[in-house]
């Protein structure tokens, strides 16, 4: 479903990527760990079509290659990223925002644009498998939203949108026990055969409740192991000191 | 393009009014530094043009508001077009054209025009605007139906600038809405100098709305002063939209304490537009409060201009006074010019005032692109929630529904 291949990205001639190679079949779930700075943002970013970033290599989603496209053309194609820092958008309440990106969509793939009642509903069932209060369509997107909030905001977005592959940026960062179990279980529900996921964290303990197919360590933008989520245990306990990471010991994976 | 080649302000009014005295302002007046002068200076003043002919359309552009309604054309009240059969209750609107019967209630307006003119096109405002419409709601009355005050204008070729008048009394403990919009005829090249005087006695609360959108070559001068006294309310809202240039100055005297006073607006320019606002409220009495808040959005080469004042006379201990002035450029030919005026004579004083200059945050236009939405469409949802913040805050629906609809926003 993903190929990338030989993915390099940098800023103002500061390489971040430095030849990315990853495949990522239908249905399955990879998790790319790594310490802070080690590029994982920078990836999804690549992935979603932000700018800013010189590109070279390529990335095809089901055959078709995604840095020709535009952001949301990428979204159209079936990618979504859910942000690290999911951003506020005082002003734009969830309801509208939420519908005229699922539209907007539609329409790129020339499907109709969702009825005010279908879309009611397919919202509501967003809103039930993250939890989110009932006052939420009417609140602005994310502005004065708790650190929770906003991660289940992201989450709930991808429910709306049902994407074919879902980029998720340390959605279990900063996330109390509950939250974590709700994003968690959120995650888990849109799993299926026809979607892929690229899980990025920075901790162990999301994988306790999402187990993926294929775990990948992402050190100074290239990725130097790859396995199964035994990898994730490993890294619990050694840090990332084995995979040529300078200071191993200030970058703790346990505990916040 | 048409130029009108009218002869000069000052000497198209008679030799002996204030304005043949006065010069026009420049760009050293601080205050109109930044107003088109060249254009300006293209304006000839006169009387209003005998019967002109006011097409359906511009009546159906109007926000209808379904209360009573004063349409003036060229400054003058038209009867035909004006609603004012079965006024409520506790409502007088005076025709103008010496039709007031020396109401005692215009007093306090009289008096404010005995006060110097400011500038040459208020001086000119007094010699040619005659004694306008006048609103008059008696003491304790609520009035619910808006009142709607639509100035028209329709530019000859010379003169193609004229004068309007509107005077607003709220009596004791009384409430209104009073809602003006300017609009034009046409799209020639013209003018008009429209000043509005209210005053509010103890305890009355009026809204009161501007709504400016007159065609590109056309320019407004609005010069709007009100007398606030004790534990009086306004609550001002303007939006300066259209034309070659729209300056909406206003000036807030709170004159008895405990007077409150909350001024807010949006601007919102494109092509060479200059959108300029001028508000001041000037604090004689102890324990009032203003706020102004005003938002811009400028696109193209347009340029905003705020320049709000705060002025606190000695013993207006105990004020309270806030102001804010928000503003997002499209591009980068956009300019906004933005500065408080303050002026602190008085103790114990709470006083505020910041301004932000930026562009549409980049990080929030990706999040949404990666929601699907192109960039255009994702610049246009950033635009309108910056400006709903001041839109959302307008009461009135039917006036509510047409700034939506004028600024091109589809929120539901
Ligand atoms: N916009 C940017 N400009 C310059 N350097 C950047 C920018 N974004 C990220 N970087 C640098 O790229 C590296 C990787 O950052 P990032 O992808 O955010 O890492 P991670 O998400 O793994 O913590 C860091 O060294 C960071 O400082
Ligand atoms: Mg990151």
């Amino acid at each position: 479903m993903l190929e990338v291949t030989n993915l390099n990205a940098s800023i103002d001639g500061n390489r971040i990527l430095n030849g990315i190679d990853l495949s990522v079949g239908s249905g399955e779930v990879h998790a790319v760990m790594g310490p802070n700075g080690s590029g994982k943002s920078t990836f999804a970013h690549v992935l979603a079509g932000r700018e800013g970033y010189e590109v070279t290599g390529s990335v095809a989603l089901d055959g078709a290659d995604l840095l020709e496209m535009e952001p949301e053309e990428r979204a159209a194609a079936g990618l979504f990223l859910g942000f690290q820092y999911p951003v506020e958008i005082p002003g734009v309440n969830n309801m509208y925002f939420l519908r005229t990106a699922l539209n907007s969509v539609r329409r790129a793939r020339g499907e109709d644009e969702i009825s005010a009642r279908e879309f009611l509903a397919v919202a509501r069932e967003a809103m039930a498998l993250v939890e989110m209060k009932p006052d939420f369509l009417e609140r602005s997107v994310n502005a004065g939203f708790s650190g929770g909030e906003k991660k289940r905001n992201e989450i709930l977005q991808m429910a709306v949108m049902q994407p074919r592959l879902a980029v998720l940026d340390e959605t279990d960062s900063g996330l109390d026990i509950d939250a974590l179990r709700v994003v968690a279980s959120g995650v888990e529900a849109l799993r299926g055969p026809d979607r892929s996921m690229i899980v990025i964290t920075h901790y162990q303990r999301l994988l306790e409740h999402i187990r993926p197919d294929v775990v990948h360590v992402l050190v100074d933008g290239r990725i130097v192991e790859s396995g199964d989520h035994t990898l994730a245990l490993h890294l619990e306990e050694h840090g990332y000191r084995d995979f040529g990471e300078q200071d191993g010991a200030g970058q703790r994976l346990s505990g916040v | 393009m048409t130029t009108a080649t009218g002869t000069p302000i000052t000497t198209r009014t008679d030799g002996n009014d204030p304005a043949g005295a006065m010069p026009l302002p420049t760009r050293r007046d601080e205050a109109w530094r930044y107003a088109p002068h060249r254009d300006l200076a293209r304006l000839a003043f006169g009387p209003a043009p005998q019967a002109v002919d006011v097409p359906a359309d511009v009546l159906a552009g109007i926000p209808q508001l379904g209360g009573p309604l004063v349409v003036m054309v060229n400054g003058v009240v038209d009867s035909e077009l004006s609603q004012l059969e079965s006024l409520p209750a506790g409502l007088t609107v005076h025709p103008g054209g010496g039709a007031d019967g020396g109401d005692s209630r215009l007093a306090p307006h009289t008096e404010l025009d005995a006060a110097a003119p400011v500038d040459a096109y208020d001086a000119l405002n007094r010699s040619l605007s005659g004694n306008g419409v006048s609103v008059l709601v008696d003491a304790g009355e609520q009035i619910d139906p808006p009142i709607h005050v639509a100035h028209l204008l329709h530019p000859g070729d010379a003169p193609n600038a004229v004068c309007g008048r509107v005077r607003i009394t709220l009596g004791e403990a009384s409430a209104a809405t009073v809602v003006e919009t300017h609009v034009s005829v046409g799209d020639l090249a013209g003018g008009a100098s429209v000043r509005t005087s209210i005053v509010l006695e103890a305890d009355a609360t009026l809204e009161h709305l501007v709504l400016q959108d007159l065609s590109a070559q056309q320019m407004l001068l609005a010069r709007i002063e009100v007398n606030q006294h004790p534990r009086s309310r306004l609550r001002a809202r303007s939006f300066n939209l259209g034309g070659r240039y729209g300056r909406i100055a206003s000036q807030v005297d709170l004159v008895g304490e405990g007077a409150e006073a909350d001024l807010a607006g949006l601007y919102s320019g494109s092509g060479d537009q200059v959108l300029d606002q001028q508000p001041t409220v000037v604090h004689r009495a102890p324990g009032c409060t203003s706020r102004q808040a005003y938002r811009g959005v400028l696109d193209d080469s347009s340029t905003g201009v705020f320049s709000g004042g705060i002025d606190v006379r000695p013993g207006a201990d105990g004020t309270d006074a806030r102001q804010s002035n928000d503003n997002l450029l499209l591009s980068r030919q956009a300019e906004v010019d933005t500065q408080p005026r303050l002026e602190i004579l008085a103790d114990d004083i709470a006083c505020q005032h910041g301004a932000t200059v930026g562009q549409l945050d980049p990080t929030a236009l990706f999040y949404l692109r990666t929601r699907g939405m192109t960039e255009d469409e994702a610049g246009r949802v950033l635009v309108n929630a910056f400006a709903d913040q001041v839109v959302e805050e307008v009461r009135h629906d039917a006036v509510r529904d047409w700034l939506s609809r004028r600024l091109g926003h589809d929120h539901d």
